[in-house]
């Protein structure tokens, strides 16, 4: 019943694990930008070989980084139910879509093809490639560097005028935020439950009162955030915070050649794993 | 409406992401019913008020963080495709604005209102659609997630989006800005 209200327990984000592995090490923009690669990659290759090779690939990721393996299993449990179910319902109505294949089975409208069986498949095994590398990412780098690699991605863009140094103290403010309207919600439902509203007492299937369920928590919410905000941009104001002067910063993020190696590789084999021919 | 980046705007577009953020990782976001999606949801809802409050660049980098957030936590296959994670994300917070900005001349009220269902049927309308060119629904299936998801989906949408703009602007009443500075530079 407690954990009900715990709501900063579950609550992962900027969770890091020092292990100072090559990973750990690597420079932000430049491994942001592989991942980037690497999960497009993973996104368009569709053959069976190709992604085992990816799952592989995936897993030993968590072996050089030495983060102990079940952080990214954890991730994939929750998703399970919806995976299961997700993938009947793409077994049973797809094969329809995709005509003129082997059939391997069909009953009334229930038609299952080989296609189909292939898109099933390698749907799941791509959710979890990419559940398991994007917590490599985000496990071995810190917050403070992933907005240092964003700034530095998008530097180019301030030649068609786009405010990158903008941009990234939004994110920065926006992760710093969410531990904060945490334990702000958090207050809000013990408030909102000491004055007797029941939270989570509503089943499955009482949708319309599950609904309401969170409106005395999400409209409070909403206004005490603007009502920080407010605070927020009187403090900086009156420091005199001015957007699109040039700023320095305190920690200095050096490129070195390994981080070149680290993209080119990580393009290459995204390059190789998608447009390599598989027999399977 | 001025141009570019102001600190308020700099700030709202950071505390509303924080919200989207939030909501997505603490599953307060999602109403679980039972279709094909799994779950309807408010975390779009940031992304409207943005738009309307400060202009499209902030609706837009407020859906830009809810889809990147999307993305990252996401618990089913069709969520871990950027394609239909981020991409949609970004238009709901724009179209938010311009239906706001069209019918704000009749009524204040209506118009935030419909900002509030056309942002949400935004983000409907243009996930499933990218989950069918991608090929995780058929377009039946996505129709069916379309009427029996988005339609309350818009409906809370509305309702929560005008409860916080109204209260926010304080219609009728001052406007509660507490720095002075933000107008003269």
């Amino acid at each position: 019943m407690t954990s009900r209200f715990e709501l900063t327990r579950n609550i992962t984000i900027g969770q890091y694990i020092p292990t100072g592995s090559v990973i750990h090490q690597f420079e932000a923009s430049l491994k942001l930008l592989s991942f980037a690669i690497l999960v497009v990659g993973i996104a368009i290759c569709s053959s069976y070989t190709g992604n085992l090779i990816l799952l592989a690939f995936s897993i030993a990721l968590f072996g050089i980084a030495r983060i102990p393996i079940h952080y990214g299993i954890s991730g994939i449990k929750p998703a399970l139910p919806f995976m299961i179910i997700l993938s009947l319902m793409q077994l049973l109505f797809y094969g329809q879509a995709a005509q003129g294949e082997t059939t391997l089975f069909q009953f009334g409208f229930i038609l299952i093809t080989t296609s189909s069986v292939q898109l099933v498949i390698v749907s799941a095994m791509r959710f979890i490639e990419i559940i398991l590398v994007s917590s490599v990412l985000t496990l071995s780098t810190s917050t403070t560097e992933m907005t240092h690699g964003l700034e530095h991605l998008l530097k180019p863009l301030k030649y068609i005028k786009f405010p990158v140094y903008e941009f990234s103290l939004i994110i920065t403010i926006a992760i710093r935020f969410v531990p904060t309207f945490a334990m702000e919600m958090e207050k809000l439902m013990k408030a909102q439950a000491s004055r007797g509203a029941e939270f989570g007492t509503g089943k499955w299937w009482q949708i319309v009162r599950k609904t309401k369920d969170t409106f005395p928590l999400i409209i409070p919410l909403f206004s005490s955030a603007m009502e920080r905000a407010e605070d927020l941009i009187l403090a900086m104001e009156s420091r005199c915070y001015t957007p699109g002067l040039k700023r320095t910063s305190y920690r200095q993020y050096k490129i070195a050649l390994r981080d070149f190696l680290l993209l080119i590789i990580t393009t290459l084999f995204s390059i190789f794993i998608v447009f390599y021919k598989f027999t399977y | 409406m001025e141009k570019g980046l102001s600190v308020r705007r700099i700030v709202i577009a950071g505390v509303l992401g924080a919200i989207a953020i939030l909501l997505g990782v603490s599953r307060l976001g999602y109403i679980p019913v039972p279709t094909p999606a799994g779950n309807a949801t408010i975390m779009h809802v940031p992304a409207i008020i943005g738009g309307i409050i400060e202009g499209p660049i902030v609706g837009l980098i407020i859906g830009l963080i809810f889809g990147v957030s999307s993305f990252l936590d996401a618990t089913v296959p069709l969520f871990k495709d950027p394609l239909v994670s981020i991409f949609p994300r970004l238009f709901i917070g724009v179209i938010a604005f311009f239906v706001y900005f069209g019918f704000k001349r009749f009524n204040e009220y209506v118009a935030i209102g419909a900002a509030g269902f056309v942002g949400s049927m935004t983000n409907t309308i243009l996930v499933l659609g990218m989950a069918v060119i991608r090929g995780y629904f058929t377009l039946s299936v996505a129709l069916g997630v379309a009427i029996a998801n988005g339609i309350p989906e818009a409906i809370v949408a509305l309702i929560v989006t005008l409860a916080i703009v109204t209260s926010w602007k304080k219609i009728g009443g001052s406007i509660k800005k507490k720095s002075k500075i933000s107008e003269d530079i």
